[in-house]
């Protein structure tokens, strides 16, 4: 965990548990949050919308302590409700109502009058990009609008912190850069803090600079990317014809750990005479090798390497994945 | 900068040729991120905004609560409908034949029997007007938060469920309100005026006023609490409205066929109809209609009540912000 010598934290809790009858939701939540755009990681079921619901203040904690924005979530949820804004996962939009309707709507159910409302939802509507749409009914929405949209809501009252469960649910690859492009604003530009939560690692890697990871109800991991890509051991990467399997056995006889994916495999790199070894197991074993490089890893191996060593039966983000997260489209 | 979505009707593609040979006309924005430093209302502000919302749309066709013209339609006709005692009235008094004065008078004047018809009366006030207002107003009510997921709307912000449900409570109670009490009172400073009765005969009426004003208020209050109750139940704005329909026909129609063949009157109680007339008829000083005690009435009506603000609240307490 990252020391605390930096800006005040928006978001801390001290051993904050959430018991739903005898099922353990929450165990034992510390967190050290600071401002910018931060990514909660995890699997189905483990504790990510318990979380965003202790920290709105809508359900009280079995036992713990935490604070949003300083004010505490046992006695001020009100209060912290106002200060955020929050774009829940599922459509949550009045389909009779238009872009504009609704978001001034959600901006008078803060307590803005509907003047200052109805002209702030025109300044969100065009910032997520609405603009031409706004006074179009909702149920005349695509997916990617209807997402736009909630951010819109969220966003209208100018929210110190905003909270996004899942932004990109369901969005094509040009509503989704944009989606993205639009929180990477918010935190540069609007200087707000953004806590995403997303199956989608590229997304949250995209936008965020640390992570919080939880497990079974507990944080397994609490700090900045770039802190976990450098633990991470590095690996050479390679692309080999002619004998994959062979190339395999040849790599591992000499010590060397080795991650295959058909012909392209990850080597373990020890140290500098790794390659040397690499090139004289393909020479013994007769293969081609066609091309080798560092590997740079990703969030998404950070995250299978994480969930692997705490034994989650995760071979990849899209098992985590429902369709509601696709779009109905099938995960690679 | 390109804008995300395009308006969808073939714009984004679309071609002009100005000065150079083809150009692309693009929607070209500048992405700025614009802070607000306005000051957020109170509780009071954010409750009104929530009643406002739901009594506004039956006004107006946009910006809040979208009723179809049709439920806004009949809501009118039930107004109207409601009102007509007051044409007739209007009409005996432009009228100097003794005969047509009396046949008005007595069918339409005010009397114990024409204020107690006038919000309890069975055909065809709470045959066919009250509970089809009731119904097309509370149909979606709470329903369509469910539905479509808007209560995560109130609920992620500063609008606790109790407010949540008294301002529904409230926006509902006035619409029914405005239509059985409004036009109840409307029916009752109409005939003072048009007759040109004077104080003695307000201080005649006016204890009969008092008491069909307070029923026409149970029968809001019960009403709203009945759909509000079925409305909080299901996903569905149409379920919510046949059941309450199915409660309030079906409960007397049960009560009409046991009376008519075992000649008991008992299991009007169960009709929250009856109930509320057989209380109007002792606030009026009507002879009841029914045999059962007033007592039993008094208790089916608030158990009706009770019942169904629990079962309310209950209910709003199960809409989800986030979803599992």
């Amino acid at each position: 965990m990252d020391s605390a010598s930096g800006p005040e934290p928006v978001i801390t809790s001290r051993n904050l548990r959430k018991m739903y009858g005898p099922h353990l939701a929450l165990d034992n939540i510390n967190l050290d949050i600071p401002p910018g755009a931060i990514g909660i990681l995890g699997p189905n079921g483990a504790g990510k919308s318990t979380l965003f619901k202790c920290l709105l203040g809508l359900i009280t904690t079995t036992s713990g302590e935490g604070t949003v924005l300083g004010y505490d979530i046992r006695t001020e949820g009100d209060k912290i409700r106002s200060k955020i804004g929050y774009m829940p996962e599922y459509d949550a939009l009045d389909p009779g109502l238009t872009g504009v309707d609704q978001v001034r709507y959600s901006g008078e159910l803060l307590g803005m009058n509907p003047a200052h409302a109805t002209r702030r939802a025109h300044e969100v509507l065009q910032y997520v990009g609405l603009k031409d749409q706004r006074y179009r009914k909702i149920e005349t929405y695509s997916t990617g609008m209807k997402q736009a949209a909630k951010l819109a809501c969220a966003l209208v009252h100018d929210p110190d912190l905003l909270i996004c469960d899942e932004p990109t649910n369901g969005l094509d690859q040009r509503a989704r850069e944009f989606m993205l492009q639009t929180l990477k604003k918010t935190v540069s530009e609007g200087n707000r803090t953004v806590l995403m939560s997303s199956h989608v690692m590229d997304d949250v890697q995209d936008v965020c600079d640390r992570i919080v990871m939880i497990h079974q109800g507990k944080i397994v991991v609490q700090r900045r990317i770039d802190d976990l890509a450098n633990q991470v051991e590095r690996e050479i990467e390679i692309s080999v014809w002619g004998g994959a399997s062979k190339m395999q056995e040849e790599l591992e006889s000499r010590g060397l750990v080795v991650r295959r994916m058909g012909r392209v495999m990850r080597v373990i790199r020890v140290d500098d005479s790794t390659t040397t070894e690499i090139i004289n197991a393909a020479s013994t074993a007769e293969v081609q090798v066609r091309q080798m490089q560092e590997y740079d890893p990703d969030l998404e191996d950070i995250f299978l390497l994480i969930m692997d060593k705490l034994g989650a039966e995760v071979k990849g983000t899209s098992d985590l994945m429902t369709e509601a997260h696709t779009g109905g489209e099938e995960t690679a | 900068m390109e804008v995300a979505y395009g308006a969808g009707d073939g714009d984004e593609d679309a071609k002009a040729i100005v000065a150079k040979s083809e150009a692309h006309i693009g929607t070209l924005f500048e992405q700025t991120y614009r802070p607000w430093d306005g000051e957020l209302g109170p509780r009071w502000v954010r409750n009104y905004a929530i009643f406002r919302h739901h009594v506004y749309g039956l006004f107006k066709g946009t910006g809040h609560r979208h009723y179809h013209p049709m439920v806004r339609l009949a809501i009118f006709v039930i107004l109207l409908y409601s009102l007509l005692p007051v044409l007739m009235l209007f009409l005996a008094s432009l009228s100097s034949d003794s005969f047509m004065n009396d046949t008005f008078s007595r069918l339409w004047g005010i009397n114990r029997y024409n204020l107690w018809g006038q919000v309890l009366g069975y055909f065809p006030r709470n045959l066919c007007c009250w509970p089809m207002l009731t119904a097309l107003v509370v149909g979606g009510m709470i329903s369509d938060d469910r539905k479509f997921g808007t209560s995560a709307i109130y609920f992620s912000r500063p609008v606790t469920r109790t407010d949540y449900t008294v301002m529904k409570y409230v926006s509902v109670a006035v619409v029914l309100g405005f239509v059985i009490v409004l036009s109840y009172f409307v029916y009752y400073t109409s005939a003072i005026v048009f007759n040109g009765e004077g104080w003695a005969y307000l201080v005649d009426t006016l204890p009969m006023f008092l008491g069909g004003l307070i029923a026409g208020i149970l029968v809001v209050i019960t009403y709203t609490s009945i759909g509000l109750a079925l409305s909080s139940i299901s996903q569905s704005r149409f379920f919510a409205a046949i059941a309450f329909l199915g409660v309030i026909y079906g409960t007397k129609l049960l009560a009409l066929l046991i009376d008519s063949q075992f000649d008991s009157s008992i299991l009007y109680v169960l009709s929250p109809y009856d109930s509320l007339a057989h209380i109007g008829q002792w606030l009026l000083g009507i002879e009841p209609n029914y045999d059962h005690p007033l007592a039993f009435s008094v208790v089916s009506m608030l158990l009706y009540n009770a019942a169904s603000v629990g079962l309310l609240t209950y209910r709003v307490g199960s809409l989800e912000v986030t979803r599992e």
